[in-house]
């Protein structure tokens, strides 16, 4: 019955094609102006394609993570973290657990990258592992297992090498057009003196082309990875069996206006939310990755009667109030009634003390900052007098001075 | 973190869960937002963030000292007085990510300490505790 969640992608196919073809058309035009032949154009478009598209395939997942500065982390460095991912590997069936990264971060923001199911990566960054209970964390987590189950991450890399290749080929191909312009010697010009109106015409038509075709490729860029999100999140209720903990943790996101360091126009499709997102920018336009993060919740709390698909369209009909369904029938249907569990009592933090005491925040939210420390090698020492130095792994001397009681520590 | 003085990898200290970072250097001292509202909400302070943006706001101060980069944001901070006398000028950065503490700055703070009874006031818990970690800075 999950498989039949791709009868979905039939639109995906579209957009996809409809990007395709503005890639061939680049390479056409491209071709006309420097070569003199389409054909040739469109070799080099499709060679600089291909060889992008083999680089993302084998090494886009590593690219990504190094660029977001990921690390890896095993079932010892977070263990709440890990237990939770692999729940919803089972829930969702997955066949294998994907690597779990943690990016040192303060922003809170979570992705899924790699090329099938069985070769994935969640990333996470410190900042929401620190601030999300186990319900919301396990929210977050189903929503990009869905991403990897549902195959998106896939999709949203060729979708965006192609983009990148249009990106490449109109910004070179501008530029070569400006420079031939300005000194004056094309050997277009020489060769071809006849035919000046059909051939104004071309230019003209071109020169539009390498000016739009970027453009009109990170729309359709965005509204792939717009549908893709509605579909994540009913997966990820599905699977959780709860939608208030993805709710809540949409909401806690939201509401950090931190943004994240490392993210930039290309990558931030792939976040559970967009993370470059600006104060009074409008949320809802052409341009937006992701659907308005106010709808999603209100979406996910409409979820009343069960956590499954067809939950999900009553909620997002409820939401729209229009006819409207965002996950089709035959997908909704193959799903029996699914309903709603209870709330479990955790804190934030990997302790998940389900307690407010100002103490108690303080231990959590340390536990995360230690765990990273830990994996940038940090040495841990303990004074008498209470304090703990927490030295980088830099550190030459072999003693430090404790400030608080003057004592010498032995490293 | 590096210190944004020295550009070296700075030493964290913890006591009673709050984490500081101490640049063993310049001995200057960066007290993350983060930790300010563990500090306050152990002392019983509600309203953090209002106290934060007090110090955000706060005006700048004209001064010939060098300007630091924040090491959260890495956008430049401006100088501002924290305690009620401006004896105590620190470097606060823009969108609320910390304040540093020269190590001058330091040591005039336990100075400050030593010399007065301890007043009322929003940064007076802040200022006690730096000033209790790092009274030691020498054997």
């Amino acid at each position: 019955m999950w498989e039949q969640i791709r009868s979905n992608q039939v639109r995906s196919v579209f957009l996809i094609a409809l990007i395709a073809g503005l890639l061939l058309a680049v390479g056409y035009f491209l071709g006309l102006y420097f070569f003199d032949s389409a054909v040739g154009g469109l070799v080099i478009a499709l060679i600089v394609w291909a060889i992008m598209s083999l680089v993302a395939y084998f090494q886009g997942d590593s690219i990504l993570l190094g660029m977001a500065k990921a690390k890896k982390i095993t079932p010892d460095d977070a263990p709440r973290l890990y237990n939770v991912v692999e729940e919803m590997k089972i829930a969702s069936g997955l066949e294998k657990v994907p690597d779990v990264y943690i990016i040192d971060d303060p922003a809170l923001n979570a992705f899924a990258t790699g090329r099938d199911p069985s070769r994935a990566s969640v990333a996470i960054t410190s900042g929401l592992l620190q601030k999300l209970t186990r319900d919301e964390l396990q929210g977050v987590i189903g929503h990009e297992i869905a991403h990897i189950k549902n195959r998106d991450v896939l999709l949203m890399a060729i979708t965006a090498v192609m983009l990148g290749t249009i990106v490449i080929l109109s910004w070179y191909a501008s530029r070569f057009l400006l420079f031939g312009a300005m000194t004056g010697s094309g050997r277009r010009s020489s060769s071809r003196s006849g035919g000046g109106g059909a051939q104004a015409i071309v230019l003209i038509v071109g020169l539009v082309l390498m000016i739009l075709a970027p453009i009109m490729a990170q729309l359709i860029y965005y509204a792939i990875s717009r549908k893709r999100e509605y579909l994540a999140d009913a997966s990820s209720a599905l699977y959780t069996r709860y939608p208030e903990g993805l709710a809540s943790a949409l909401e806690k996101i939201g509401g950090s206006k931190q943004q994240l360091k490392s993210a930039n126009q290309a990558t931030a499709p792939m976040y559970i939310i967009n993370p470059l997102h600006k104060e009074g920018m409008k949320a809802a336009d052409l341009t937006s990755t992701h659907p308005p993060i106010s709808e999603r919740v209100r979406i996910l709390r409409a979820m009343t009667g069960g956590a499954s698909f067809a939950n999900y369209n009553d909620a997002y009909r409820k939401v729209h109030s229009g006819k409207q369904v965002i996950i089709p029938k035959t997908a909704a249907a193959g799903i029996g009634a699914i309903g709603i569990r209870q709330a479990s009592l955790a804190a934030p933090g990997e302790l998940g003390l389900a307690s407010e005491k100002a103490s108690d925040k303080a231990a959590s939210t340390h536990e995360v900052s230690d765990l990273m420390l830990r994996l940038n090698k940090y040495r841990t020492v303990d004074c008498e007098c209470g304090a703990r130095w927490k030295i980088p792994p830099g550190f030459k001397d072999n003693d430090v001075l404790c400030t608080r009681c003057g004592r010498r520590i032995r490293l | 973190m590096l210190c944004p003085v020295c550009h070296q990898d700075a030493l964290i200290v913890e006591y009673q869960n709050i984490e500081l970072d101490y640049c063993p250097a310049c001995h200057g001292v960066w007290f993350d937002a983060g930790e300010l509202e563990l500090l306050m909400g152990s002392a019983g302070v509600e309203d953090f963030q209002r106290y934060l943006e007090g110090i955000v706001r706060a005006p700048e101060v004209e001064t010939t000292e060098k300007k630091h980069k924040c090491p959260a944001c890495n956008h430049k901070m401006k100088k501002t007085y924290i305690d009620r006398d401006n004896k105590i000028l620190v470097d606060v950065c823009h969108v609320g990510d910390g304040i540093w503490f020269d190590g001058g700055e330091v040591q005039n703070l336990i100075k400050e300490l030593v010399e007065k009874s301890p007043e009322k006031g929003a940064s007076q818990g802040v200022l006690a505790f730096v000033g209790e970690m790092f009274k030691h800075q020498t054997d």
